[in-house]
């Protein structure tokens, strides 16, 4: 279906109700990751946002983009598959959520999910400790295990628990969606 | 007499990779910017590689000199490497300094600092930049 102009405006309806600063929707590169980071940035300091929020909604971008790239490099996917969804919008109270989706294999997504609702259960200092534990863990070849540094990360940033959703498709993969509230 | 220039380390930084100078003759490690790289293995390695063969074949100390706004977990986890290089070089009785850097502006640089000191009894010094 080829865009009209009437679904722009539907779109930058959407984006303005959903306070979205940044969005970006297709296969993520290296350099994109560094570039959209660099405006992301820009884009919140621009805003008189203390630097501690600044580099925590950096933070968590940048290992929310680093884990789906690595996820679609180890898996060998192809463009179409590396697609990934990332979103940063302003949030309630003055704080900013960050959004990323991307294609997972079924099995991984549920591992995801289950180590997103573990770490919802713990607080700052017990995130701490599972830290610096994982920091001493040789780094696992095991899917969805690597991805178990930055989503500590994520979590430490966060002002409130992850949430994660996973909608199987067609393909036979899953559409795993996480959401940070910084 | 060329011998210790070539065995200088220096790597330019860029938007995710920080600037590398490694000093064999003052024995100083120099390091600036922001490290997220997308092969965080390839820049580290280098450095890992450099400090592993000072501090097995020259004898004086060991500074490292860190200005390091931003770390991602991957670059985080090759720190902690090097940083465990110099506490063993350190309980053999090697003179080894860490003096981590940060601007006021960015509290987050020096809890990271405070973090990494936690785990070591080398000297590890958390300064501000802007006193």
């Amino acid at each position: 279906m080829t865009i009209s102009t009437t679904s722009l405006i539907s779109l930058r309806e959407f984006f303005s109700n959903h306070q979205i600063l940044i969005c970006f929707n297709g296969p993520i590169s290296t350099n994109l990751i560094g570039e959209i980071g660099s405006a992301l940035k820009e884009h919140i300091e621009s805003h008189h946002a203390p630097e501690l929020e600044v580099m925590d909604v950096f933070s968590v971008y940048i290992e929310m983009s680093q884990n789906i790239r690595n996820y679609a490099t180890s898996h060998g996917f192809n463009d179409s598959e590396s697609s990934a969804t990332v979103v940063i919008a302003a949030a309630e109270a003055g704080h900013y959520a960050v959004c990323a989706g991307n294609l997972v294999e079924m099995a991984d997504g549920q591992a995801l999910l289950k180590r997103i609702h573990e770490l919802a259960d713990c607080d700052k200092t017990q995130l701490k400790l599972l830290y610096k534990q994982q920091l001493r863990q040789p780094l696992a070849q095991t899917p969805g295990q690597g991805a178990g540094l930055g989503l500590i990360e994520i979590a430490r940033r966060s002002s409130q628990p992850m949430e994660a959703s996973l909608d199987p498709l067609e393909s036979g993969l899953a559409f795993f969606s996480l959401r940070a509230i910084i | 007499m060329s011998s210790s220039e070539e065995l200088n380390l220096s790597v330019p930084g860029s938007q995710s990779s920080p600037s590398i100078r490694a000093d064999w003759k003052a024995g100083v490690v120099v390091m600036s910017g922001e490290s997220y790289p997308e092969n965080s293995f390839e820049l580290y390695d280098q450095l890992i590689q450099w400090i592993a063969s000072y501090l097995s074949s020259a004898e004086h100390s060991l500074t490292l000199e860190l200005h390091l706004n931003y770390l991602n977990t991957s670059s985080i986890r090759f720190m902690i490497d090097i940083f465990d290089s110099l506490q063993i070089a350190y309980e053999n009785g090697r003179e080894v300094l860490v003096q981590w850097m940060f601007d006021d502006r960015n509290p987050r640089s020096a809890e990271l600092g405070s973090e990494f000191k936690e785990d070591y009894t080398f000297p590890f010094f958390i300064l501000s930049i802007n006193t």
